[in-house]
């Protein structure tokens, strides 16, 4: 399946993303082209500003904030305030396949999902919304149940860890 | 080009599946046996028993010449994934069987006799210290046969 120029092109850009930061990058780039003063200051739409989306009412709450009902076990950076979603990584990362699952307790319609925290990997930390709630989480002598790993370790693209997704995968009785 | 309409399809067919996932969720409770599998070993060895290339062993293959042989049956209960899980004897037995028959690419044969509780609780007491080597030892002697 692995080409090897896909994969050396990969790495490069990679080591490139961990060493250099995109804004500076980005930013000198523009300077040099137009001049810092020449270029009018658009108004920019952050996505930070948007209202926080309410979610369906199967789905209630917001995905952003740590208190998501999936969010019940998780250890980790939100993807929704990272770029990606509670179901998918940011662009740059990949999720691995290797994972962390536990039961969240939906309110909407009281069942209890399984839910698989995938972790976004191939970036440094995303550092927005930290959340902590290790719900049925044991200590690393249980390791079968302890969440206190890096799942990165278990992907294809190095252990750097960017932030954890909260994927439904089953419903439990 | 052929490997990039493959790898186009193979895109488009995952994202179908997790949106399909995402929009209706699962509706049908997943059976207790499986939501076991999901909870206690799903999270390395992923949801078709592959595991992670060069670092989880697949064990696709693997499962049908174990748990047909005592040796390797002994060794299903025994490796510490299993063995050390918080499943019961009864659960892990089952869930040793819903592996076997829903995770194996090979047919499973007729003859497969289901794990029981008692069997379980016999070899689970011992514990397997040399988990690699004893796997490739068995692997050896299933090709063997």
């Amino acid at each position: 399946m692995h080409n090897p120029i896909d994969d050396l092109v990969e790495r490069l850009a990679r080591d490139m993303a961990r060493r250099v930061s995109r804004r500076h990058f980005i930013g000198g780039v523009g300077a040099l082209l137009f001049g810092a003063g020449t270029v009018p200051l658009l108004p920019v739409a952050r996505g930070e500003a948007q209202p926080p989306a309410q979610g369906a009412a199967a789905d209630p709450g917001d995905p952003r904030t740590c208190e998501y009902w999936r969010h019940c076990a998780i250890d980790g950076f939100l993807c929704s305030c990272c770029g990606g979603s509670a179901h998918s990584c940011p662009p740059g990362t990949e999720a691995s396949a290797v994972t962390w699952l536990g039961t969240c307790h939906n309110p909407a319609d009281g069942h209890d999902y399984i839910v698989s925290y995938n972790d976004c990997c191939g970036k440094s930390e995303c550092g927005r919304c930290l959340c902590n709630r290790n719900e049925d989480d044991k200590p690393l002598y249980v390791p079968g149940k302890s969440n206190d790993y890096n799942w990165c370790a278990g992907s294809q693209v190095g252990i750097a860890y960017h932030c954890s997704t909260a994927r439904i995968v089953g419903l439990a009785k | 080009m052929r490997r990039a309409v493959w790898s186009g399809s193979g895109f488009v067919l995952i994202c179908a599946c997790t949106a399909t996932q995402v929009l209706a969720g699962p509706t049908a409770p997943t059976p207790r046996v499986q939501a076991n599998y999901m909870l206690n070993c799903m999270g390395c060895h992923i949801a078709d028993g592959s595991g992670a290339p060069g670092k989880i062993p697949s064990l696709r293959n693997t499962l049908v010449p174990l748990a047909t042989s005592p040796a390797g049956r002994r060794f299903l209960v025994q490796v510490p994934g299993a063995s050390q899980s918080s499943l019961s004897n009864l659960e892990l037995a089952q869930v040793l069987g819903w592996m076997v028959r829903n995770l194996s690419a090979r047919s499973v044969p007729p003859d497969f006799v289901d794990f029981t509780a008692s069997e379980v609780a016999r070899y689970r007491r011992y514990p397997l210290v040399d988990v690699r080597e004893t796997r490739a030892r068995l692997l050896a002697a299933t090709a063997d046969r």
